[in-house]
């Protein structure tokens, strides 16, 4: 207890105060209302959701209901299951996107704390502005742009880099339109560990290195960077988990192939009466995302320590 | 096709090959029909049609809408019309339906839906889910003029499930001007790299797995009963087809359509109508006549279980089946109608409505291939989400 | 002193980032552009001008109660996922170290959960206790996702209010309630205004969800989006209701950014430079994205 709140503890001892002890452990317990909203609507669900995987629960009318791991053996260690082969391609677009859009931050967020200082927080609000309107918009938009008779395929045309009425089909559909998408959305939110980071930088650390000789690149690959490594790899955290679970882009600017993980669970869940299999296809993904946090979580964690301890500088 | 030679041992499927022996041939004035089975009686209480909330929640296909909503405007002008002018634009909301199998998934999770416009194969499935109940065919005037073949055929343990209305083909619709009429002689031309990324299926599980039956070249009374190994097969045909796919479309004025008009793709899986809409906006195209044979189909109005808009439902799917909303349905989409006193004399389009045989209902088991229920379904279902996921 | 890259480092850096703000900001260009075109196609050239697609939007009955649902919705949300946002807040600070870590670590759960599997789960949940598609369900989901970042903005700004304020409080003889209701609550008033403006964002803009979960006739305006992207008799008028949205979407942002530095200036004198959305971090990450 603080020296503050000890005072007060001997104070409430006094007869006929009307004052009671303050923080008692009894306001803890304003945390259970919150815990159980999640516990209900968030780990309800994931439960029903396993029960539904092993079995023991069907949507099916008529279905006998019994313990099963056939559907989640045959995902995992079924020869050539194209579910796991489809997770396989989702997260290696997922890192490739994740790697190129956290190399593309770095020098956004370098240019924000090293050469913009003054105006650094309101080039930032400008980089951070447009994620806060509509995702949804901006891919449809992304959509326009892209499609055959939309302003890329016009401009190159235009440019007579294709001859007229002939589009560059991969444009659209692909994983190339999906993988853009991505990449477009996440690279502010990359920017702003890195930026934070690159914040806290001690700047005397690399006067330091200056003064011992260093020229500008050397103290940037061998101070700079290494110290700004846990906000690059919050950064990269940023943009990996969301982008794991990903649907709507590929449903809006994706083609038969290039369809995401995620997808596929929307797809189990619309369209197929067979819900156990979506239930281990969903489930396989909340695990994936749980095990992303805990290995890369640590980084996390120590970024927001460093940034969060208060507010003005 | 034999029909005698069907496995099936259904009551529709058997009665409506029994019926095909007997019916007599194709004439567009067909024998007035009798009236229906009397319908059971409605024991329960219903409050008058005045009482009704009167909000109708519809789960229909694109292009269907009731002349006269916001939403219709794909050029039917009559079907439906004498409900909105009497209850208003707004009276009625639609949900879409993009496939079969879609709908069917979308009518158990929201069970509100007053009415519904699946096609026939699916009718066990939605009664047995108890998702719809009975007609009251007494309160459809127009019921005695709509053609008992296909009554029958809508009708599920007895009871009249279904209101038939409408019926067609399946098969590719493809540019002329852009596809060689050599390559044009079978389903397998959605198979052809030649035109890679120039092809448009549909999102339709059940019926790309009947393509692909009919593709392999096995026994098309099957292709909605295939064994494992069929499965497997045509599981693979389609997988190989996928990667020629510019997309699976999901809705027919939105992607379909536009598609084929742009020459974004060349071939799409399509129905009849397309023809029509693709004549009005003079781009060159033709509806295949595959050497395996045509799919066919047939839907209709059912009636949500819980609806609380019974006597308007019934005021609404009235509103459709009068002899002058069929004419002009099958004017605006070369589809078949089930008014049997819809004459030539109504049709504008004789030449083609002749080459469709839109005259007689019983063309769709004799020309083509009728869509049907498929008893593994749920394998069919879990298949297409595995070539979705190659 | 601050190091920097040098003359030539500076100015590539320069440009690169006024590239990217033009990366950034083109999608959104493209939608004002194209809500004024004459033409109902999205194509260049553009021929004429016109404004009659907002016109139109707005006479679509559709669009505007999808509009107006997802608003109430996202208020809704909003206010439950504050208040007990609020509630978490007080708790945590009050609670003993060990459950602290493990009540943290639940709340946050939805943060990292995805939306799709999470969507599915309360679709499955809704069906088992027999209510099926539902507005209410949407507002609930909403309200849990929206609860981590209720927190992470109104956390930080409690623990760091002077403890003395409220010992001030309770020694003129205020009462606990009254205490929190009087000096705490105007105190936490910039996190309070912050997090609703998050969690309406969030809940806004979710699809997953409310895609699952509303009812068939009554969308949200993202699930009415979508539905009518694959439109294009309506792209038209949903560019200009879009176009709309934005602009006050980017307007709330600098409102809530002017304000909060004002806020903060009027309580205390002196105002952080940093923007409100780079505080809590995770918070606004997540909170526009991934929905």
């Amino acid at each position: 207890m603080t020296t503050t709140e000890e005072a007060v503890e001997r104070v409430a001892q006094e007869p006929a105060r009307r004052s009671r002890v303050r923080y008692r452990p009894g306001k803890g317990v304003l945390v259970l209302p919150p815990l159980l909203l999640v516990l209900a609507l968030l780990i309800g669900p994931l439960a029903l959701i396993w029960l539904y995987s092993v079995g023991l629960r069907s949507n099916i009318p008529g279905t006998v209901t019994s313990f099963t791991t056939a559907n989640w053996k045959d995902f995992l260690t079924g020869p050539g299951n194209p579910f796991r082969g489809l997770f396989i391609h989702s997260m290696l677009i997922t890192l490739t996107v994740s790697v190129l859009a956290t190399v593309a931050a770095y020098p956004l967020a370098y240019f924000l704390s090293f050469t913009a200082r003054k105006h650094r927080y309101t080039l930032l609000l400008l980089l951070l502005a447009p994620f806060f309107t509509s995702y949804l918009l901006r891919v449809i938009a992304w959509q326009i742009i892209l499609n055959d008779q939309g302003v890329a395929n016009w401009a190159i045309q235009e440019l007579g880099l294709q001859p007229k009425g002939h589009a560059i089909s991969w444009l659209i559909y692909s994983n190339f339109s999906v993988s853009l998408v991505l990449f477009y959305s996440w690279i502010p939110f990359v920017a702003l560990p890195i930026f934070a980071v690159l914040e806290n930088m001690d700047r005397r650390l690399l006067e330091a290195a200056e003064d011992l000789g260093a020229s500008r690149f050397t103290t940037f690959l061998r101070v700079t960077l290494p110290l700004s490594l846990p906000g690059v790899i919050a950064g990269f955290v940023f943009v990996l988990i969301p982008t794991t679970g990903e649907f709507i882009t590929p449903l809006l600017v994706g083609g038969p192939d290039s369809q995401l993980f995620g997808n596929q669970i929307q797809a189990f869940f619309t369209n197929s009466p067979d819900w156990g299999y979506g239930s281990v296809l969903a489930l396989s993904l909340v695990v994936v995302v749980i095990a992303l946090m805990l290995v890369f979580g640590r980084f996390l964690s120590t970024d927001l320590r460093q940034t969060s301890g208060g507010g003005s500088r | 096709m034999s029909p005698s030679q069907t496995p099936f041992n259904l009551n529709r499927r058997s009665f409506l090959t029994g019926s095909l022996g007997a019916a007599a041939g194709a004439g567009l004035l067909a024998a007035c029909g009798s009236p229906s089975a009397p319908s059971a009686g409605a024991s329960v209480s219903r409050p008058p049609i005045s009482k009704e909330p009167g909000n109708l929640s519809m789960l229909e296909w694109g292009g269907y809408e009731a002349a006269g909503t916001k939403a219709q405007t794909a050029g039917m002008t009559v079907a439906g019309k004498s409900y909105i002018d009497r209850y208003g634009a707004n009276s009625v909301t639609y949900s879409y339906i993009t496939d079969d199998d879609q709908a069917l998934q979308k009518a158990t999770l929201d069970r509100r839906f007053d009415l519904m416009h699946p096609c026939h194969e699916n009718i066990p499935d939605y009664v047995d889910r108890g998702l719809v109940q009975e007609w009251d065919t007494s309160l459809l005037p127009s019921f005695g003029d709509l053609n008992p073949f296909l009554m029958e055929a809508g009708q599920y343990k007895g009871k009249q499930y279904m209101i038939p209305w409408d019926w067609g083909y399946g098969s590719l619709t493809y540019r002329t001007d852009h596809v060689d009429p050599a390559d044009a002689t079978g389903w397998e031309l959605a198979w052809n790299p030649k035109y890679s990324g120039k092809i448009a299926l549909w999102s339709g599980a059940s019926t790309n797995f009947e393509i692909a039956a009919l593709k392999l070249g096995i026994d098309p009374s099957k292709m909605d009963n295939l064994s494992d190994s069929e499965l497997e097969q045509a599981k693979q045909v389609l997988i190989q087809q996928k990667p020629l796919n510019k997309f699976y479309w999901e809705s027919e004025y939105n992607q379909m359509q536009p598609g084929i008009k742009s020459g974004t793709i060349w071939i799409a899986y399509s129905w009849q109508d397309t023809l029509v809409s693709m004549k009005s906006a003079k781009v060159p195209v033709a509806f295949m006549q595959p050497s395996q044979g045509r799919l066919s189909w047939f839907c209709g109005f059912m009636l949500g279980a819980t609806t609380s808009n019974y006597y308007h439902a019934h005021e609404y799917v009235e509103s459709f089946i009068n002899k002058a909303a069929c004419a002009q349905m099958t004017n605006a989409f070369a589809y078949g109608t089930s008014n049997t006193k819809v004459t030539p004399a109504d049709i504008t389009d004789k030449a083609l409505a002749e080459s469709l045989h839109l005259g007689d209902p019983h063309a769709i088991a004799t020309t083509a291939h009728l869509q049907s229920w498929a008893p593994n379904r749920p394998k069919l279902l879990l298949a297409w989400q595995e070539i979705k996921a190659s | 002193m601050n190091p920097d890259a040098g003359r030539l480092g500076r100015v590539l850096l320069r440009v690169y980032f006024i590239a990217f703000i033009v990366f950034l900001f083109s999608p959104l260009v493209v939608l004002l552009v194209f809500s004024v075109n004459s033409s109902p196609i999205a194509t260049l050239p553009i021929n004429g001008l016109t404004t009659k697609w907002f016109h139109q939007a707005f006479s679509n009955g559709e669009l505007t109660s999808a509009l107006v649902r997802s608003a109430v919705i996202g208020a809704v949300a909003a206010v439950v996922a504050t208040a007990l946002g609020i509630m978490a807040s007080i708790g945590l600070s009050a609670g003993r170290m060990r459950l602290r870590t493990l009540a943290v670590s639940v709340l946050m759960l939805p943060l990292v959960v995805p939306y799709i599997s999470l969507a599915v789960g309360l679709l499955i949940l809704m069906q088992a206790i027999g209510v099926g598609t539902s507005l209410t369900a949407v507002v609930m989901g909403h309200a849990v996702i929206a609860l981590p970042f209720a927190i992470l903005v109104i956390l930080p700004r409690l623990r760091s209010l002077d403890p003395s304020l409220g010992e001030a409080a309770r020694d003129l003889g205020a009462s606990e309630f009254g205490a929190f209701r009087l000096v705490t609550l105007p105190l936490l008033t910039p996190s309070l205004v912050s997090s609703f403006l998050i969690c309406f964002t969030t809940s806004f803009d979710e699809f997953a969800i409310a895609s699952f979960l509303a009812p068939a006739g009554s969308p949200t305006y993202p699930v009415f989006l979508y539905g009518s992207s694959r439109t294009p008799a309506l792209l038209p008028e949903v560019i200009a209701v879009g176009t709309l949205v934005i602009a006050l979407s980017l307007l709330i942002v600098v409102l809530a950014e002017g304000g909060r530095r004002w806020g903060e200036r009027r309580l205390e004198g002196r105002s952080s430079a940093e923007p409100v959305v780079a505080s809590p971090l995770v918070a606004t990450a997540a909170a526009a994205e991934t929905s």
